[in-house]
This record gives structure tokens, sequence and C-alpha cells, in this order.
């Protein structure tokens, strides 16, 4: 529940309308700081809060408190990251996770979007409904969910078990645990942002296709992949930006070790109580998501105008 | 939409369907089972006794009541707050013009160019210098910043959708401006931003990793509980009745927002 969904957008433009109703010229120059003075708050908040310590974050990785209190610049903190052999695997598992759960999430989620986008039937409308679901689901419960069917004598052990089959070898705390959890949790947008893509086809565009005797496979790969390039990337990005530094699945569902990045840095921070380092963790994470970060607001920014 | 895929048996549909009511629909529904049975025995498939003994034993538990309060209020703390900030401010973006209007709009995305957790850290270390690790405070801060992007650029969304001509109508006929906002702006713009409200709501009651890395162990809301009880409890039942009532919220939420969702306009709202 942490994304916001925007309703569609006014056909004003403000800016007139705001000319047109102060008629008294005095007002504006007060209106203009009222103006500031209202959003002074969330500002302050986001500046504070936000801006700030992704700004300070880097010069905080880098500082290194002496036995004596006295504080120098120093690489120390990425030099012990990328040597150590435990940090590095944590930081492999994660890369792993995101790669196998955002190639996981394209092979589910294109072809039922597809399906969406092309079918108007109630069996489609059944359809959306189960793979928006998720979305209503917080990620404890999931969590709490898949230990009961896929853990050790789970429902699926019980039901093999029924049928005089051997038992599973459980995903429970290996690396495949928080891939299933973050692939169930990750559905939802991933459909939305697909079908929403989808929109942008027009049907006389594949009819057209049809009509000079291209094949599905053919439509597929000519007509529809090259129309949602960007939708395909934005899902992705969102994908990567939540699934590389998940907290909550991969502590519940995954190993003690290797742990990925969320788990790791929490632990760095209070277990260890060792917060340089976990800032490091988190500027690590940092690097290698900003690129699908950029890409991700740049294209929310696009869909909206203030 | 048109459908071009004619077949008089929607055969995919089916298997789809199929598929994703045992991916989706079926652990939830064993949980939902484990929450109203006495006893279940591996390697029974049915349980052995139906029951609400678990009910009663988790209600009578302590640490659930006092979790349950503090998500509660938590969540009711941070969504007034966050509604006294945030709604005059959406009101500003939506109807005042202010240097720096566009960029300070934007800069309510900029969290969300960076892994959550990751920012999380950062906070976190700024909040340990100023002693609101594992206080009520330091929680309500950082979920109200989480609370900061949708409850302002939904409300904005529903000013700008507000006609304008009904509000020059009532100031022509003498109309005050708080008459006119009371009377005019706010019953036409007041159902989108009780769904921002609701959204708020929810999202800061399930919220957990801030909860988590900042609130742990003095502030204990109801996910982590659930959290220690996944990790600790031997006995099934008490996580999956827990389960059950902590999905309560969504479940609210799952009956307002089914239509907003599966409208067009809020896939694109996330860039789709």
């Amino acid at each position: 529940m942490r994304r916001e969904p925007r309703p569609k957008r006014s056909q004003y433009s403000m800016t007139e309308h705001t000319a047109a109703t102060v008629s008294v010229a005095g007002t504006r120059r007060g209106r203009k700081y009222a103006g500031l003075f209202l959003v002074a708050i969330p500002v302050f908040l986001v500046a504070w809060m936000v801006i700030w310590p992704i700004l300070t974050a880097i010069p905080r990785s880098l500082m290194q408190v002496g036995t004596d209190g006295s504080t120098s610049f120093s690489f120390a903190n990425y030099q012990f990251f990328f040597s150590d052999r435990y940090s590095l695997n944590n930081l492999t598992v994660t890369l792993w996770t995101t790669m196998v759960c955002a190639a996981l999430l394209l092979v589910i989620c294109l072809p039922l979007a597809l399906y969406l986008r092309f079918t108007s039937n109630r069996i489609a409308a059944f359809v959306q409904s189960l793979a928006i679901f998720p979305m209503f689901v917080p990620s404890i419960i999931l969590s709490y969910a898949f230990i009961r069917v896929l853990g050790p004598n789970g429902t699926v052990d019980l039901l093999l078990n029924g049928v005089g089959l051997p038992r599973i070898r459980s995903p429970y705390l290996t690396p495949w645990g928080p891939v299933i959890g973050l692939v169930w949790d990750n559905i939802p947008l991933t459909v939305l942002i697909l079908v929403s893509g989808l929109g942008a086809v027009s049907n006389a565009t594949i009819e057209a296709a049809r009509d000079v005797g291209a094949r599905r496979l053919a439509i597929l790969w000519h007509i529809i992949l090259p129309r949602i390039t960007n939708s395909i990337l934005v899902a992705i990005s969102f994908g990567v930006l939540g699934i590389f530094s998940s907290f909550t699945l991969p502590y519940v569902l995954g190993p003690a070790a290797p742990e990925m990045m969320g788990p790791f840095m929490q632990r760095t921070f209070r277990d260890l109580q060792n917060p340089p380092m976990a800032i490091t963790q988190a500027v690590i994470t940092f690097a290698f998501c900003i690129v699908f970060g950029l890409f991700y607001i740049r294209s929310v920014a696009k869909n909206r105008t203030p | 939409m048109a459908t071009l895929v004619s077949r008089r048996i929607d055969w995919t549909g089916i298997v789809f369907a199929v598929l994703l009511t045992i991916a989706i629909i079926g652990p939830l529904l064993v949980v939902g089972i484990w929450a109203f049975t006495n006893v279940w025995r591996f390697p029974s498939i049915i349980p052995q006794e139906f029951g609400l003994r678990w009910w009663s034993a988790t209600l009578a538990r302590a640490d659930v009541w006092s979790s349950i309060s503090m998500s509660l209020t938590l969540a009711s703390v941070v969504t007034l707050l966050s509604a006294i900030i945030c709604l005059p401010a959406a009101y500003a973006f939506a109807r005042l013009d202010f240097p720096g209007r566009d960029i300070l709009f934007f800069s309510f995305l900029a969290g969300h160019a960076f892994p959550k957790f990751g920012l999380l850290v950062a906070i976190a270390a700024i909040f340990l210098q100023l002693n609101l690790i594992g206080t009520f405070w330091g929680v309500v801060l950082i979920q109200l910043v989480g609370t900061l992007l949708f409850m302002i650029w939904i409300p904005v969304a529903a000013f700008q959708a507000v006609d304008r001509r009904m509000e020059e109508a009532a100031r022509d006929v003498g109309a005050g401006p708080f008459r006119v906002f009371w009377s005019i702006t706010l019953p036409q713009a007041g159902p989108t931003i009780a769904a921002a409200l609701l959204l708020s709501f929810v999202g800061t009651f399930y919220e957990t990793e801030g909860a988590w890395l900042i609130g742990a162990p003095q502030v204990r809301t109801l996910p982590v509980l659930m959290i220690s009880f996944i990790n600790n409890q031997p006995v099934i039942q008490f996580g999956a009745v827990l389960s059950v009532l902590l999905w309560i919220p969504s479940f609210i939420a799952l009956l307002f927002a089914r239509r907003v969702v599966n409208s067009g306009s809020f896939a694109r709202g996330f860039g789709g």
C-alpha cells in the first residue's frame, strides 16, 4: 500500500483561472506567499526526511569515527564491503532475486495482460479481479499463508502425502521463498501497468496486420511489443525498485545467510549497531537502482501536469 | 473494447482463472481454515476439529490488544496529521500560483526514485542523532513522510476537477470564500479526498518496514507482532487468527477501492 494512484487530469489550466479570479491586483502578491505558506510543511518534511538523508548518505558512509571520537573521511566502509565475502554474497543474492523476479513477472504478467486487453467477457473480468487481488493482501499475511501452504507439513505436503507422493523440498527459508512471495506481491501493479500500456495499441492496427496475413506471433512481435516497450520498462523499473530493497518477505521467508540487502541493512543498523556501514550498504543499493529510479519517476512525471 | 479473439469457449480465460484461483485464493483460504480450526494434525487432509477455541485464546492475549491499539492509534494520528498538513497544500497546488510551484509539486516524487528500505536506513541514521529511534513519534514521522505523495497528488486532482463555474456563480451571488469552499468545493472534491484518507490510513496500518526499523522493540504494531508470531510462535492458529484480524482494514479498502483500481487512470499514475 505504498503507492499512489492518480485520478484523471483536469482540463483546466489553473494559472488562467487564478489570474481570472484574482481581480484585485493588490491581493495577487499576498496570494503568492499564501501558496508558499500553505505548502511549507509538507515541502519541509520532504526536504528534511527525503532530500537531506539522500544527499548526506554518501558523506556519512565515508565518515570514520576514530577511537578518540575524531572523524575523518575514508573509503574503508566501501573497501570492507567489496572485499567481504559475506557482504558480496548478500549483494549477489539480491541481484539474483531481483533478476529472477523481474523475469518471472514478465513471463506471468505479459500473457495475462494480453489476454485481458483483447478479451472482454465475464471470465476476463474475473481473471482481472484475481490478478489485482494481491494488492489487498498485506505482505505479512502473504508470508504467513506461504509458510502454511509451501512450508514443512504445509498444504502441498498434505495433499502429496494424501496421494502417496513424497514431500516437496520446501522453498521456505531458501532464496526461492522471497522470489515466490515477491512475484505474488508484484503481480497486480505489473498487470495494471501493462494493460494500461496495451490500451495504446489500437484494434485497427492489429486488424490491418491480420488482413495482410500476419500470424499471431508476428503481430505480437512486430506490432504489439514495439508499442508497449515503454510500459514494459516502467513495469520492470517499478518492480526492481520494490524488490531490490524489499524487507518483510525476504526477512520472513528467506534464508538467514545469504540474506537480501533489506534484512542485511536492518541487521547492520539495529543488531550490529553500525549505522555508517548500514548507510554504505544503502548507498550501494541506491547505485544499483538509480537508473531504474530516474526512469520510473520520469515516466510518472510525464503523465502528470501540475 | 472489441473482442479480437472470438471463440465459443474462452479456454485461455479458464486456464488463467483456474491457475490464479489456486495461486492467489488458495493460500488465503488455507489461512482462513486454520483460523477456525481447533485441531489439525498431520497427515489429515481436513482438520480434525473446527471451532473458535483459538479466537478466544488470541483475543485473551495482552500483546495482541496492545498492538491493535498501537496500530489504530498510529494510523489515526498519521492520517490526521497528514490531512492537516497536506490538504491545504493540495489546495494551494491546485488553485494558487506561487514561485517554484511546479518543482515543489514534483519534489514529492523524489523519494520514489530510490529503493525504499535504503532510504529508510538513511533516515534512521538522522533519527539516531535526534534520539527518535524506538519512539512513537519517530514512527509517526517516518510513516507521515510515506503518505505525503498520495495525500497531495490525489486531492490536487480532486480540487482541479471541481467545476469552477459553480464556485464563481456562488461568489457572484455574494458567498464569501469560506462559504464557497464549504458548500461548493468540498462536496465535489470530498469523495476523492475521502479515498485518499482511507488509502493513507490503510497504508499506514500495514506499514511494516519503517515501524520495524525505527520503532522496534518499543513500538509494536500489529504487523510487527505478526512477524514475531511467524518467527517464534509454535501454535499455528495464533498467527492464523491474527492474519484474519489483520486483514479487516484491507478488506474495507477492497470494498471501496475496487472501482478506482480497475480504471485505467490508476495504472497511469504509476507511469504505465
